[in-house]
């Protein structure tokens, strides 16, 4: 079973210093400050906000992956135990975007050794002539694989509102729910 | 009596209502009930920016139901050439006018630059935290078309001279005491309206940028051979509060106002990038003689204990009629929010106290109410660590990294302060010129009506 984050409604005071978190590390370089860097802000999180809660959506790692299904390109891959996005597959055609059940999946320009990556061949038509077009590709929690000090949302939130579901984690949590049945089911029977 | 428009904002369509700023504002000045848009109580706020530094609630690229970003940049009087991501709590910029400013060839421009700047600046170019850049500062701002790049480090210097002094005239007329220091404008603003009866415990000095300020369409105006009228007077300081303090109305002793604009570091970047200049890579030039040369005491101005320890380094030697035996006072450094030192000078034992972050002042602040101190000196800083964390630096984006930048920031500061030929503010050959030349003699009527200042109870 797939490793995924969570985020707890409850205690998520809605910040978005995950969003930024995980947008820098995602960029493939080292960014201190807000200004040093032109480069686009792309999170793989999105916090969502209602009048009554916010809460950080990311990827739940399906374990029957609807975007990597859908893939014609074969793009989404799993390793590690993470379904992992091949940027150099991906071809931004967008069918993982509609796929995923709970709107995870973004399509954003490819950066690419701290710069802003241009198509070979598509060229954007202007008044003043043709100009380098971006490659768009496709952006998803990827559980900050290979990031020292594990995911970043969860190292940056104030609130401790992230949890880190695996196997394990749910498992223990199941048995406790079956062993409160259980007990509750056998106290109902005494009276 | 009206204050200038210089205000903190927060975006209502950008803020979440997480309220981490109000855990950070010293004063309790913003209002709203968690989960909802927060709003600014300018009567309380200080103007610190804190909240700006600490402020995550960004426009992000989720966001569509927002002002498009050009509309944003205007609306906050940024360069519309800005790429950074803009966040709910921020000050208005000033960049569009001193770019104006640049371009206008009847101008003749005066820049001054906060010593905290130097210290910072290179962070928004991809430079390490704290990278120390003076040399690449003086060459930017020629660059930029200043024509001439003057120093608030100098009128620091100047600083020691007037408040030394006056805390030495205190000492010996029995004038109010605790001394506090009137260098941090959001510290001063809240004396004003919190503690308005220990306003008298204000030095008179004005702060260094506001003393530059003055010098400038004076004596700048004497040295450059131009009429006064010509200059435009502009401050990249580290700090939201100093563009409030350049606007206070009595800040005109030079016939006009003293000084015309203030710029964050963060927006002198923006002038920078605007500009095509590639920061990084410029090579060292120097401040201009006069009124860009500068002492080690004058430098570190900008990190807490910074001020106590330049007067002390003066004030010892004006007590004791002898040299300092070490310039290097490392027990008025460090980081506690309140630090104390006995510092013996002469026949006198001089009790000091050190605040770091405007929390911190209200024990000080009430115990001096209650006649319970013999303390002589108070410096408070407003923003925890002293001026290299302020409002207008640049802005970490994870939390982690601020402990490692106010510490790298803070090294840089005292590595300048050692690399510099003087770094006691009486030695510095231009002060002693221009009280040579012009001021006659610090607290002489001429620095009574240039370089100091009275203050106004808020309430």
């Amino acid at each position: 079973m797939n490793t995924f984050i969570m985020a707890n409604p409850q205690k998520c005071i809605g910040c978005k210093a995950c969003e930024i978190a995980c947008a820098v590390a995602h960029l493939d370089v080292s960014v201190s400050t807000a200004g040093a860097t032109a480069l686009p802000f792309i999170p793989r999180m999105n916090l969502v906000r209602t009048p009554y809660i916010t809460m950080p959506i990311q990827c739940r790692q399906c374990d029957d992956a609807p975007c990597a299904n859908i893939c014609a390109e074969g793009a989404i891959i799993h390793r590690n135990g993470i379904n992992i996005v091949d940027d150099d597959k991906c071809i931004g055609c967008k069918k993982c975007m509609v796929a995923c059940p709970f709107g995870m999946i973004d399509i954003r320009p490819k950066i690419s050794n701290g710069e802003l990556e241009s198509q070979n061949g598509l060229r954007i038509q202007t008044a003043e002539g043709e100009q380098a077009k971006e490659v768009f590709v496709t952006y998803k929690c990827d559980l900050c694989s290979g990031r020292k000090g594990g995911p970043a949302c969860i190292e940056v939130c104030p609130a401790g509102a992230f949890t880190t579901m695996d196997h394990s984690q749910i498992i223990t949590d199941i048995r406790k729910k079956r062993l409160a049945a259980a007990l509750d089911i056998a106290n109902n029977q005494k009276k | 009596m009206k204050f200038s428009e210089n205000r903190i904002y927060i975006d209502q369509e950008l803020c979440t209502g997480c309220k981490r700023c109000s855990q950070v504002c010293p004063v309790d000045a913003i209002e709203g009930k968690q989960g909802e848009p927060q709003s600014v109580n300018t009567d309380r706020c200080v103007l610190c920016g804190q909240c700006i530094q600490i402020c995550s609630a960004y426009a992000s690229a989720f966001d569509q139901d927002i002002a498009p970003r050009e509309q944003k940049l205007s609306e906050r009087k940024l360069l519309p050439s800005v790429k950074e991501p803009l966040f709910a709590a921020y000050n208005e910029g000033k960049a569009p006018e001193v770019k104006a400013a640049l371009a206008d060839k009847e101008l003749y421009k005066m820049v001054q630059c906060a010593p905290a700047v130097r210290v910072a600046i290179a962070e928004e170019f991809e430079l390490p935290l704290g990278s120390l850049s003076p040399g690449k500062l003086a060459a930017a701002l020629r660059m930029l078309g200043f024509n001439s790049i003057y120093d608030t480090n100098f009128t620091a210097d100047l600083t020691i001279m007037e408040e030394g002094n006056e805390l030495i005239q205190r000492l010996e007329n029995n004038g109010v005491l605790p001394m506090f220091t009137s260098c941090c404008p959001a510290w001063v603003k809240y004396v004003e309206q919190e503690y308005p009866e220990l306003i008298p415990h204000l030095s008179s000095c004005k702060s260094p940028m506001q003393m530059a300020g003055a010098m400038f369409k004076t004596y700048g105006a004497q040295v450059a051979g131009i009429d006064a009228e010509k200059i435009y007077s502009a401050a990249v300081m580290p700090c939201t509060c100093k563009s409030f303090e350049a606007a206070r109305p009595e800040m005109n002793s030079s016939g006009y106002r003293d000084v015309d604009a203030v710029i964050t570091t963060r927006e002198l970047a923006h002038l920078i990038k605007d500009a095509g200049i590639n920061f990084a890579d410029l090579p060292d030039e120097s401040f201009d003689a006069p009124l860009g040369t500068y002492s080690g005491a004058g430098n570190i101005f900008c990190a807490t204990g910074g001020v106590t320890e330049a007067a002390l380094r003066t004030a010892y030697e004006v007590i004791a009629k002898e040299p300092i035996p070490n310039v290097d006072l490392e027990f008025v450094r460090g980081t506690d929010g309140v630090r104390t030192a006995v510092v013996g000078a002469g026949d006198i034992e001089l009790k000091i106290a050190i605040v770091s972050g405007l929390k911190n002042a209200v024990s000080v602040l009430d115990s001096i109410k209650a006649g319970k101190t013999d303390l002589h000196f108070v410096e408070v800083m407003t923003c925890p660590g002293g001026c290299i964390n302020g409002g207008g630096q640049p802005k970490l984006l994870l939390p982690a990294d601020r402990a490692v930048a106010s510490e790298y920031r803070s090294a840089s500061t005292y590595i300048h302060d050692s690399s510099i030929e003087y770094r006691k503010s009486h030695d510095n050959p231009e002060i002693k010129k221009l009280y040579n030349n012009y001021l006659g003699k610090p607290l002489g009527d001429k620095s009574h009506h240039l370089l100091h200042t009275k203050y106004t109870a808020r309430r």
